[in-house]
């Protein structure tokens, strides 16, 4: 049991990364972002080109990989999303399927299917439960925690953080007091690439290799663990990216039992289903209970 | 091109024949025609019957997203579920039966699994949604269809060709025909989607729910019959990706949902002409590619495919096919130039009831056509409404003023039934109806506006006024796709929204966008749906704000109209006091969720409680 924690936790740390700035993108525009899984591993093309094609340290490439994504981000919304006709989240939210789609044709076209690896930022691990937890995934999980309740703070305490909350509520009023909404976007943009190309730097050592397309199911987990995590709040993000590694650890971990192949996809849908459901029907539940406990007051004339 | 439709006969040697039945004849022959020239060889009929599924897959994908604006990034999921119940139903080592019977329960597990998942979508919006379909996705490409039972193993799932008598069509030239046949099918249901109640119900739940539910439209039941219907098309669309071929789970992968995605986009969402169009381009143009620029080239076709639709997103969401739409209006626009403006002083329409709505219940004297009692409506920590009640007698127009925020909407809200109030009832013609949704109320005859308006706005006073009918054409969903039974009420309907445009003044508006006219047009719309159904008691919220002073004054003498010419009741809220005291025969006051006063108007406005009401305490000097 005390492995199937560890998978759970190296997991969903890195789909709280990803969640993270899924998370921060949704707050500050209203979008849902599908294309977070390609802009990571475009990045992580950007870092082999350094690391492995011209033998610089990984720190290097690192740096690159996460300019490089953040950089496609920016210009994505400079030159579709900015002027996009129907700028309707919903629709921009699709555009982003088009990003996706895109990038991963790119990497396909130029890369071809072969698997490419990035040597390890650091080497070995602690030994947990004997099982060698890679520090990269330590990296991760400490890396989330502090995303989300760094981030957090920054948004509600800072001036140009509570920008970035206005400017998704209402973008005109927020324009209005003064918020530079290009400016915002921009940042709240570069950010959401920037932190995907962190989460698949950090997935990449887990997994051995990389090929297109190969971040686009862990990234699908992780909009699953947003969305169960209020898709509004920060920490909560962290808490279903755990959540969702989790699950998907323990199904594994009874595959067998269960007897048929991919309990942990089941698994991850049934604990989205309930935990929507059950939060869409609370106001109702809610506001019932109030009617009944209420009593009218008495007002002074 | 979406003008152009398999409906209305043909004429043929002095024979009327539909020109459905000509499209499935040509569907049915062509290929094996073409097969005789060069032009179609057995691979290349083989990705035309592909791209013929992917077609109808586009058509069932449009249904949901293109008319009831329901977000799927799953839709292979119900494909896969067709094409592995085709499978099961005619595989050798499964049950053996027809191909035809496995079509038909491709079509009904297809729908059944859309219902299902269709559940949980009336709490979920948007981009909510979107995830599920993704993880919904998921689980049927990596578990559900992986299941040894159900898609064979990692072998996959071997599905024999159809049979046609004893003989099987194993060609992939007659398969075709199999294809075209079905992919006319598709389109005529499509037709029948977009011209019967169905169409109209799907597009404005798309444009706001709540004025779908206004409209009398039952939005859990048409949001969950947009699901069957796309599953059913789902599951014939996988018919044509299974038959004859071994199908493995990833047939109901993300990627290949995302693919229609791409190609529902590019033809442009809800044009069925557009989005064949795609389907057969994304599916063929690769090999022209390659053809003309070498093998070197394979792959990029991908590429385009992605930035054309992150372009015709960002700069042309309506896809080609409404570039071609808009543009075609500008032109005509142009040549027609611009039309008369309408009268602000409308002739009222005296229509009979419709024939499928119940005539309202007769009521005796001294009962009242309206009764709401001790209604109280509490948020949160506000008490929007206490114990107010109120009564409209038939016949008259009743006012209720209130300064802002005094409950009056809410109280309106509470009558009509788009919200349940805490305690209280609502007497409608004697009758309770405490307990009816709002549908049920406005069926039984009680017509209302509201405050912003209430109408479709992206849709044409044409179509608005087709929308108000929707319980005045009461025929079910069946008789929509098929077109049998329905036309009947769709003459009825359609000759009523042509009486209320004249009577209203709005000829030359018919195919305008609401949001197109001015606010005052849109106020009169707005009423002309609310009687296009000659319902008993018309409820007006504010319907002078916005208007003119001039514009106004026309509206008290439609008010009148609506009472003297049309024997109909009117409860009518209003801030504006020369109207209400121009019309009104009784009135209430509300302040901070009470009925402050009520009785004859002209006293009523000068007690001193509504006077400290809205002009606050007096002070002594």
């Amino acid at each position: 049991m005390g492995q199937v924690i560890v998978l759970g936790l190296i997991a969903g740390g890195i789909y709280a990364i990803f969640a993270v700035g899924i998370v921060l993108l949704y707050r500050g525009t209203g979008v849902l972002n599908f294309a977070g899984g390609e802009l990571g591993t475009a990045g992580l093309y950007a870092a082999s080109f350094f690391v492995t094609r011209n033998q610089l340290p990984w720190l290097v490439g690192a740096v690159a990989a996460v300019l490089f994504a953040a950089l496609i981000a920016m210009s994505f919304e400079f030159f579709l999303v900015r002027r996009a006709v129907d700028a309707d989240p919903v629709v921009i939210s699709i555009l982003t399927v088009g990003l996706a789609v895109t990038l991963f044709s790119i990497e396909i076209f130029i890369t071809g299917q072969t698997p490419q690896k990035l040597r390890g930022p650091i080497d070995g691990g602690v030994e947990v439960f004997d099982f060698i937890v890679g520090w990269h995934s330590v990296f991760a999980l400490v890396l989330a925690l502090a995303l989300g309740l760094g981030l957090q703070s920054l948004l509600r305490r800072t001036d140009f953080g509570l920008g970035i909350l206005a400017a998704a509520q209402d973008p005109a009023a927020a324009r209005l007091v003064g918020v530079p909404l290009a400016r915002v976007r921009m940042v709240v943009w570069g950010g959401a690439g920037a932190l995907a190309a962190v989460a698949a730097l950090l997935v990449e050592p887990t997994v051995t290799s990389f090929t297109p397309g190969f971040a686009n199911t862990l990234y699908l987990d992780a909009l699953a663990a947003a969305v169960i995590g209020r898709l509004t709040s920060l920490p909560g993000a962290v808490v279903g990216g755990i959540v969702v590694g989790m699950t998907e650890a323990i199904s594994r971990h009874y595959q067998s039992a269960l007897g048929f192949p991919g309990s942990e996809y089941v698994a991850v849908l049934s604990v989205l289903l309930v935990t929507l459901l059950a939060r869409s029907l609370m106001p109702d539940l809610r506001r019932r209970f109030d009617a009944r406990s209420y009593q009218p007051a008495e007002v002074s004339a | 091109m979406t003008s152009l439709a398999l409906t209305g006969p043909v004429r043929i040697a002095g024979h009327r024949i539909p020109r459905v039945v000509l499209a499935l004849v040509v569907a049915a022959l062509l290929p094996g025609i073409l097969a005789a020239t060069p032009l179609l060889s057995e691979p290349r009929a083989l990705s035309l019957s592909t791209a013929a599924g992917l077609a109808i897959a586009g058509l069932s994908l449009n249904v949901l997203l293109g008319y009831a604006g329901q977000i799927s990034l799953g839709q292979f999921f119900f494909v896969a579920v067709g094409a592995f119940t085709l499978g099961l139903v005619t595989g050798v080592t499964d049950l053996r039966l027809p191909w035809v019977v496995g079509l038909v329960a491709a079509a009904a597990a297809g729908a059944a699994i859309a219902f299902l998942v269709g559940l949980p979508a009336l709490r979920l919006r948007g981009l909510y949604l979107a995830v599920v379909t993704i993880s919904l996705g998921f689980v049927g490409a990596e578990s559900l269809f992986r299941i040894e039972a159900i898609g064979g193993g990692s072998a996959g799932k071997l599905i024999p060709p159809p049979y046609l008598g004893s003989d099987p069509i194993s060609s992939r030239v007659g398969f075709l025909a199999v294809a075209l046949v079905l992919l006319v099918l598709a389109w005529q249901v499509d037709v029948n989607i977009v011209r019967s109640r169905l169409g109209r119900a799907f597009r404005v739940l798309k444009a706001d729910e709540e004025v779908a539910a206004s409209f009398g439209v039952d939005v859990a039941r048409y949001k969950l019959l947009a699901f069957t219907i796309s599953g059913a098309m789902a599951g014939v669309a996988g018919c044509l990706y299974g038959t004859n071929a071994t199908i493995t789970g990833s047939l109901g992968s993300y990627d290949r949902s995302v693919q229609l995605l791409v190609v529902v986009v590019l033809g442009g969402l809800g044009s069925r002409a557009g989005i064949i169009t795609a389907a057969f381009l994304v599916m063929l143009y690769p090999d022209w590619l390659i053809s003309w620029f070498g093998e070197g080239i394979r792959g990029f076709d991908l590429i385009i495919n992605g930035f054309v639709l992150m372009i015709t997103i960002a700069f042309q969401p309506r896809g080609y096919a409404g570039a071609i739409q808009d543009a075609r209006e500008h032109r005509r626009m142009r040549k027609g130039g611009e039309p008369p403006l309408p009268p602000t002083r409308p002739h009222l329409p005296d229509l009979r009831r419709p024939s499928g709505m119940p005539e309202p219940r007769r009521i005796r004297t001294g009962q009242a056509v309206l009764e709401a009692r001790e209604i109280s409506v509490r948020f949160g920590g506000l008490q929007a409404v206490d114990r107010a009640s109120i009564r409209v007698d038939k016949g008259t127009i009743v006012g209720l003023m209130g300064p802002n925020g005094a409950g009056k909407t809410t109280l309106f809200n509470a009558i009509s039934g788009t919200l349940t109030p805490d305690t209280g009832t609502v007497a409608f013609l004697g009758e309770d109806v405490s307990a009816l949704p709002s549908h049920q109320r406005a069926a039984r005859g009680m017509g209302r506006t509201f405050q912003l308006i209430g109408l479709a706005k992206d849709q044409s006073v044409y179509e608005n006024l087709l929308i108000a009918q929707h319980l005045a054409a009461p025929y079910g969903a069946v008789a929509a796709l098929t077109t049998v039974g329905s036309r009947r009420w769709e003459r009825e309907v359609r000759e009523r929204a042509d009486q209320t445009l004249d009577g209203l003044g709005f000829g030359h508006y018919r195919n305008t966008l609401v949001s197109r006219l001015s606010h005052g047009q849109q106020r009169i719309v707005e009423i002309g749906c609310a009687l296009v159904t000659s319902p008993e008691l018309v409820m007006l919220d504010e319907p002078s704000a916005g208007m003119s002073p001039a514009a106004a004054e026309d509206l008290a003498a439609t008010l009148l109209d609506i009472r003297d010419q049309l024997g109909r009741t009117v409860l009518l809220i209003e801030h504006n006091v020369p109207l209400v005291l121009g019309t009104a025969d009784e009135l209430y006051v509300m302040d901070a969720g009470r009925v402050i006063a009520n009785g004859e108007p002209s006293d009523v406005v000068t007690r001193p409680e509504v006077v400290t009401a809205y002009l606050g305490q007096a002070v002594d000097a």
